[in-house]
């Protein structure tokens, strides 16, 4: 496996988990914490551009100017090392990084931007980061953690039935960064398990999208929602109590829109759906408001999480 | 006394390829030689009667030929200028490094000269040395005892030739035993896979120049004069083939049962068995892995063929060549957890299917799906991790995957007209008269979907597959009870073992490679060892066979003829040598070895380079062929043409440089006029007194290419790093100097070095 670092980490803040899920930036610190990762959050730092970027608003040399901005401020901080909690967050970054060390006339386009704006200490010079060794998302941190984390576990989640859904942005865009596969993903599944539960592994539409597609949501509806509804429909035939995933964007589409796709499909969908940051901080013991953040949830987690039982050790 | 021999030239016109931009009566007019002569097509028959009579003629010595390149005709030429000693020709390439490359007349002209005159100063250097012919063990190993193996070994046994058939498994046969039917594609027919086999097994049973090892493998390789010394390592069967009559009573009391693997695992066996009805060697086998060691076998055997203490073997055997004939396996499905294979028993693949139709498989050759019960909708899917771009995917084409999924489709039909078959494809590859056959399976009500699946899911007791129909651009889901995989092929364990042991070369999926792929489609990159089957790509049957016949007729042409080197190579004083070893250890091809108390240097691995003349303090060492000399006459050869105001760089490249020179002209790419490529048997003979010689004589550039694949590369590089620091320190510019990598494919790349290196050293004039 690839070299994971645990320190000079700057954690990368996401539009959409600060305004949806504030939770999951809650739980990312305190399970960082309870694992001894050395990280920083900067309030410098934008945002990717991902949402606008897949939409067609912002072109790929804006992205990766803002990108070039970013990775400056980790620079500064001495903290190459950028992780995301949002899977499009990590595969917009990491594109970023491969164009500009890769293609020179739109590094130098971008630095000349910089330049003509009085903004030259935001140079992007060749090599300053790699995609490899210094691009991740949360949950590449943590399995290097793996082996720690059943230490640390407070409650019993194992009566519980789980899935995971595996962000496209994870595993489908940099296939050769992802860890724990990608035909049948299986990184989210390791991370459950090292919290001593099981999940039900592979089922029907594992691999597929959440529906989301970006503006797909709000121009294509009737696509977006029938991707979306044979995933839920899939995860309902396996009676799976919590969905665990790994990007707001998938997260939203579930927990936002499951009554509406229900009452669309005729059916009542049960589950509830937690980021593998709030599934692991729950684990660990954080609280269902001031970590988990369950207020920000649309299914609320107390449908179906309604007592927690200590691990007996 | 060598200036006064007395050299003819001989230039070739090649049709207008070299005479319509080089003004060849210019080129007579500038030198002075014995004897110079041009003509229309030098290459063809007439050429060698018209050079044999201008060196009777003119009595002459030494011989240039400017024409092509001496990779095209040297050998043509060598034997032109007999009786002259084949080295004391030498050819100036004035077609692909001069008239292909440049289009100036004038300056081509000039070239043309220059080249040709560096090569009378160097073949006034050449002595008359003798090709060695090196004759190399006539028993040849074929590893592999596959439908490639066999024929190659019958095929050589038939000629005489003593074979040795190395096999990993307990019996030969291969992946053909397990098939079940074949098809012809002209018959539109299938027929017995097993009866098309048993024949070629037999006969290869009863020659008595092959022997077969089975539960052996190549462990250690090494190669010294053309002689394999190959250690084989044998575990024992714990049945003596010898004494067991195949009775079969010790399986009937054997108590363990595992999967049969013959049988794709769709069957048991135990842990005492045969592999199938025809395995050869005709002896039962102890799966040792799997044994209880209860030895109830032991006791019912009457034969007392059962020894269970055998220990696994060590042997050596010597041969001069090997066929490789590793084979294939095919792809393992955990790779496409979306179809299903390990969660579903009615995910199959084609071979496995292959088995279950067969009428020596698990259901005597009934179609039955797990629960017993004939499936009624079968779906087929194609490029099961062929064509592939995905991860873990290949990119290739399997080849044969069509031709199996429409034979395996038509045998379901002839026995169950009521099952409804279906193959969704990529596209159906059946090329030549396989063509025919997919009209019949058309006919044959077979349908097809162009379309690749996206997931194989279960519901209920259905499956259902995903898939897209490219032709109707539609989104369907196809009801199946049974699913066919048709796997991709890749190169065996056992290719990927022993390419590694015998140090061939591979291509990136890990076949092995052949060394040429239009024209030498059987030898690799070793010599002496040769490829067939599918170890060296997927292929069928067929082609399997012919190719095995081609490599066992390449391995006697080998035997026969011997090979022959080129004589510029180490040789040891004996009365100097003091057998310190110092070379031994300097040698980075491992030519040199102690053998009989005196130091042994094997011609066949031994490239010239020079680096054991460097470490031998007696001076026991000599390359033949005056190479130093050589070398320097070619420099001042060039140099001495030098006009007022001429850029002249000179290259050095060996052949595979060379080679990717040619190329460039080959290819109609052009580079400076400047440029003078000097042809050495190796980089390394290139010393540093010929540069600093030819940068204080003249020259001002010097580049020097080198194949990274060399093994001599590094220290290449080391050396002319080290040639700049010096000629910095004696008021050179070190800057022309310039060391780069070369591969063959990539003379696209060598032209643009060349120029850019040429407008380099057009701007250190400048700033002079």
């Amino acid at each position: 496996m690839k070299e994971i670092p645990d320190k000079n980490i700057l954690l990368f803040r996401s539009c959409l988990v600060s305004v949806e899920y504030p939770g999951v930036e809650s739980s990312t610190k305190f399970v960082f914490d309870k694992l001894g990762i050395n990280y920083a959050i900067s309030e410098k730092q934008t945002c990717c551009t991902g949402l606008g970027h897949y939409s067609d608003v912002f072109d790929q040399v804006s992205t990766s100017a803002i990108g070039a901005r970013n990775f400056r401020i980790a620079k500064e901080l001495e903290r190459p090392n950028l992780v995301m909690m949002c899977a499009t967050c990590y595969a917009i970054n990491k594109k970023s990084v491969k164009l500009l060390n890769k293609k020179d006339d739109l590094r130098e386009k971008i630095n000349k931007l910089f330049d003509e704006n009085g903004l030259a200490h935001l140079k992007y010079e060749k090599g300053d980061l790699k995609p490899t060794e210094n691009i991740f998302h949360v949950v590449d941190i943590l399995y290097n953690k793996i082996d720690e984390i059943p230490d640390k576990i407070k409650y019993d989640l194992s009566g519980y039935t789980i899935a995971t859904h595996h962000g496209c942005h994870y595993c489908k865009v940099h296939y050769e960064d992802t860890i724990g596969g990608v035909r049948d993903p299986r990184i989210m599944d390791d991370l459950i398990e090292a919290c001593g539960c099981k999940t039900i592994g592979w089922y029907d539409h594992k691999r597929s999208t959440c529906g989301t597609g970006f503006r797909q949501r709000y121009s294509n509806r009737e696509l977006s929602f029938s991707a979306t509804a044979d995933k839920m429909n899939a995860i309902d035939d396996e009676d799976v109590d919590i969905l665990v995933h790994l990007c707001p964007n998938c997260h939203i589409q579930f927990d936002r829109y499951q009554h509406l796709i229900g009452e669309r499909e005729g059916r009542k969908f049960k589950a509830i759906h937690l980021n593998i940051t709030q599934f692991i901080a729950l684990a660990m013991g954080g609280d269902l408001d001031k970590v988990i953040g369950q207020k920000a949830h649309t299914v609320p987690i107390n449908s179906i999480i309604k007592e927690l039982k200590e691990v007996e050790k | 006394m060598r200036d006064d021999l007395k050299v003819g030239v001989f230039l070739c016109e090649c049709g207008g390829n070299i005479a319509d931009t080089i003004d060849l009566d210019e080129v007579r007019d500038a030198l002075d030689v014995e004897f110079i002569g041009q003509f229309e097509n030098l290459c063809s028959l007439n050429g060698r009667k018209i050079i044999r009579d201008a060196i009777f003629d003119y009595d002459l010595d030494r011989v240039v030929v400017a024409a092509c390149s001496p990779i095209s005709h040297e050998k043509t030429f060598q034997d032109y200028v007999k009786p002259l000693n084949p080295y004391l020709m030498d050819m100036a390439n004035i077609r692909e490094q001069c008239s292909w490359v440049h289009s100036d007349k004038k300056k081509a002209t000039h070239k043309a000269i220059t080249l040709i005159n560096a090569s009378i100063e160097k073949v006034k250097q050449s002595d008359a040395v003798d090709p060695i012919y090196c004759q190399t063990p006539k028993e040849v190993a074929v590893i592999g005892g596959g439908i490639a193996g066999m024929n190659a070994a019958l095929s050589l046994a038939k000629q005489g030739t003593k074979v040795t058939i190395i096999e990993k498994s307990p019996s030969i046969g291969g992946h053909m035993a397990k098939i079940g039917k074949v098809f012809s594609p002209v018959k539109i027919a299938e027929e017995c896979g097993m009866c098309l086999l048993n024949p070629i097994l037999n006969e290869l049973v009863w020659n008595e120049n092959i022997e077969v090892l089975t539960n052996a493998k190549v462990i250690e390789a090494e190669r010294r004069a053309g002689t394999y010394n190959l250690i084989v390592e044998q575990s024992p069967r714990y049945v003596d083939p010898e004494k067991c009559i195949a009775c079969g009573k010790c399986a009937e009391v054997c108590e363990v049962e595992v999967p049969n693997d013959w049988n794709d695992n769709l069957s048991m066996r135990k842990a005492i068995y045969r592999p199938f009805g025809q395995s050869y060697p005709e002896a039962y086998v102890i799966d040792m892995e799997n044994c209880s060691k209860c030895g109830d076998c032991f006791r019912t055997c009457n034969m007392k063929a059962i020894k269970l203490k055998r220990k696994p073997e060590k042997l050596l055997l010597q041969v001069g060549s090997i066929i490789v004939a590793t084979g294939h396996k095919l792809f393992d499905m955990e790779k496409r957890p979306e179809y299903g294979y390990d969660r579903y028993d009615d995910v199959i693949t084609q071979s496995e299917l292959g088995r279950i139709t067969g009428v020596n498989g698990p259901t005597k050759g009934k179609l039955l799906k797990a629960n017993g019960e004939v499936p009624k909708r079968v779906v087929m899917i194609q490029c099961v991790g062929s064509r592939d771009e995905k991860p873990d995917g290949h990119k290739y084409c399997s080849k044969i995957c069509c031709t199996v999924a429409l034979k395996n489709a038509n045998i379901i039909k002839h026995k169950y007209p009521d099952t409804d078959v279906l193959i969704c494809y990529t596209d159906i590859r059946t090329p030549g008269m396989f063509e025919k056959y997919y009209k019949h399976t058309q006919e044959n009500e077979v349908r097809f979907l162009r379309g690749r699946p996206g997931e194989v899911v279960k519901k209920g007791d259905n499956f259902i597959v995903r898939t897209e129909d490219t032709l109707k651009g539609e989104f369907v889901e196809i009801e199946a009870d049974m699913v066919v995989l048709s796997t991709a092929m890749e190169p065996s364990e056992g290719t990927c073992e022993i390419a590694e042991i015998l140090n061939v070369g591979t291509t990136e999926d890990g076949f092995i490679k052949e060394s040429h792929p239009k024209i030498k489609p059987v030898a690799t990159d070793v010599q002496g060892i040769f490829v067939c089957g599918t170890a060296h790509d997927p292929k069928d049957i067929t082609d399997s066979i012919m190719q095995a016949t081609a490599a066992a007729s390449k391995v006697s042409e080998y035997n026969y003829g011997g090979v022959e080197i080129e004589p510029f190579i180490a040789e040891i004083d004996k009365e100097k040598c003091i057998v310190c070893g110092e070379c031994i250890a300097r040698c980075k091809y491992k030519s040199m070895s102690i053998q009989d108390d005196e130091i042994y240097i094997d011609p066949m691995s031994c490239t010239g380079c020079g680096k054991c003349l460097v470490g031998c303090n007696q001076r026991a060492i000599t390359v033949n062929g005056n190479i130093d000399e050589k070398i320097l006459s070619t420099i001042n050869g060039v140099l001495s043409k030098k006009q007022e105001g001429e850029r002249m760089i000179l290259v050095f490249l060996d052949n595979i440089g060379y080679t990717a020179a040619d190329n460039i002209g080959v290819n109609r790419l052009s580079y400076p006029e400047s440029i003078h490529i000097i042809k050495v048997i190796s980089v390394n003979r290139v010393r540093p007194k010929h540069i600093r010689y030819a940068l204080d004589n003249g020259a001002d550039g010097i580049f020097i290419g080198e194949f990274p694949g060399d093994l001599m590369y590094d220290e290449v590089e080391r050396k002319i790093q080290r040639v700049k620091d010096r000629i910095s320190e004696m008021g050179h510019n070190h800057e022309r100097i310039t060391f780069s990598k070369v591969y063959i494919p990539y003379f696209s790349g060598l032209a643009r070095k060349f120029n850019d290196f040429d407008k380099k050293i057009a701007e250190l004039e400048e700033g002079k």
